[in-house]
């Protein structure tokens, strides 16, 4: 097979990979606010369960977690695993786990932001949540874009860890290829679209950083 | 009636008692300042009465109403919810470091709040706040973000944003101590400007000659206790307290 064989033949492969990107990014972005605000302002047994949350799914591999999102369904729950549930799986594990990385972010980027702008909003009479959605979030949102970006830019690659349930992502079918072919112009191809990827990834938010420049904080 | 009435009130933050015993009143119309030597409770009595601070003990009612009172060692005790939000709309407060929103242009730190907390329109607000940065000399500034601007005229976009929520009570705390020398000036005449047009208005302040010149009446604190209490000829000119005389001396 010529390299640009291989290539139309990843391609939709390179889409899944994609999807999961794309998907783990829209769920686990606001529920990781969720976390953030749940683990600083709600009631404190709350607060400790959110502390517990983030401790476990820093503290132990994202692979283990997809494994026991995927094989859990029916350990846990008897229910069958059809293959339909491994993108599902995927999706789950990647957002539940990038909630907590992104509520941490967030936490970071809200407590940044001086007390002076808190005490200004309830001055003027707006309260908690006006504060928190009109002067608080979007400042915040300024300052945590390079580590979104990071953060960003890592889930591209871990993308690739779909691998260990089998789910046909970019990764699991170059291996596939690579293994037929006895080649490894499919892992040049892989490493062509994960760098591409993450060149308009970076790309992308050095634009969005570069339109909220507009003021300084 | 008074606007403001402070009773009796006392602030710890731990172990340390940083008012002890407070008690004083604003009538309308009136321009009192407080002067006194740093760490001696000025900023912390103006956050109690704006209740950014919780109190320890005593009790603060604006318009005669009791907006809270505490008593000792006990939670602080709020006036009704409904009845609080609408003391709170009794007074504003300029800030030492002005803390401008700085994602918002000029006219939106401005018009926001009047806009969301006291449902005016937009014309009628954008209009309110044209007029009054026209007054202090910055329409042409509207547009601009806080970071283009200079300190001073962040502060006096800050005393905007304070008066288009039209507060009874003006509240200052060191409205020009973050800035540079030069700039005070304008802080001031745009204070003066106020005065003039009988703004109720409490300033914690450093600036001795012009607490002077502007000032009704001037309250001097020192450890916690207000030391004396009159107006700007007896504070300044034959202070009765030893204290006074020794504070006012460094500024001779």
């Amino acid at each position: 097979m010529s390299f640009f064989e291989i290539v139309a033949q990843l391609s939709d492969s390179m889409l899944r990979s994609t999807w999961i990107f794309l998907l783990t990014l829209i769920f686990s972005m606001p529920l990781g606010l969720l976390i953030c605000v749940a683990r600083m302002y709600a009631w404190k047994p709350v607060q400790w369960l959110m502390k517990f949350y983030i401790s476990v799914v820093r503290g132990t591999p994202l692979m283990l977690q997809l494994l026991v999102i995927y094989f859990g369904k029916y350990f846990l729950f008897g229910l069958p695993l059809t293959t339909n549930y491994r993108f599902w799986a995927v999706i789950i594990a990647f957002s539940l786990n990038y909630a907590a990385y992104f509520a941490e972010i967030f936490r970071s980027g809200i407590q940044s932001i001086p007390v002076g702008q808190h005490e200004a909003a309830k001055i003027l009479g707006y309260s908690r949540m006006q504060k928190f959605l009109r002067i608080i979030t979007p400042q915040m949102i300024k300052r945590v874009l390079p580590a979104v970006t990071n953060e960003s830019i890592t889930l591209v690659k871990d993308t690739s860890l779909a691998f260990a349930i089998s789910y046909i992502e970019l990764f699991t079918e170059t291996q596939m290829i690579a293994a037929s072919e006895t080649s490894m112009l499919p892992y040049l191809a892989a490493a062509i679209f994960y760098y591409v990827f993450n060149l308009v990834v970076a790309g992308l938010m050095s634009l969005l950083e570069k339109k909220l420049n507009y003021y300084k904080i | 009636m008074n606007y403001l009435e402070v009773e009796h009130l006392q602030k710890h933050f731990g172990e340390v008692q940083v008012l002890k015993d407070i008690s004083f009143s604003v009538k309308p119309g009136e321009v009192l300042s407080i002067i006194g030597p740093s760490g001696s409770g000025k900023s912390t009595l103006l956050r109690c009465c704006t209740f950014l601070e919780t109190l320890s003990s005593g009790k603060i009612s604006y318009m005669g109403q009791e907006a809270v009172q505490a008593k000792d060692g006990k939670r602080p005790v709020y006036a009704p919810k409904a009845e609080f939000r609408k003391i709170q709309h009794y007074f504003g407060l300029v800030f030492q470091n002005f803390n401008l929103f700085p994602h918002y242009s000029v006219l939106r730190n401005i018009t926001e709040a009047p806009r969301l907390i006291l449902k005016k329109s937009r014309t009628e607000a954008e209009k309110t706040a044209m007029e009054l940065l026209k007054k202090v000399g910055l329409a042409d500034k509207a547009k601009a973000y806080p970071c283009e601007l200079s300190g001073g005229q962040q502060q006096r976009v800050a005393i905007v944003r304070a008066l288009a929520m039209s507060p009874s009570i003006l509240f200052f705390d060191e409205p020009t101590s973050a800035l540079d020398p030069e700039l005070t000036g304008e802080i001031l005449e745009v204070i003066r400007l106020l005065a003039e047009d009988h703004m109720t208005m409490v300033i914690v302040t450093h600036e001795m000659s012009f607490a002077r010149a502007i000032s009704n009446r001037i309250i001097f604190m020192a450890d916690g206790y207000i030391v004396e209490e009159g107006t700007p000829e007896q504070i300044f000119e034959r202070p009765a307290q030893e204290r006074t005389r020794q504070f006012l001396a460094h500024y001779q």
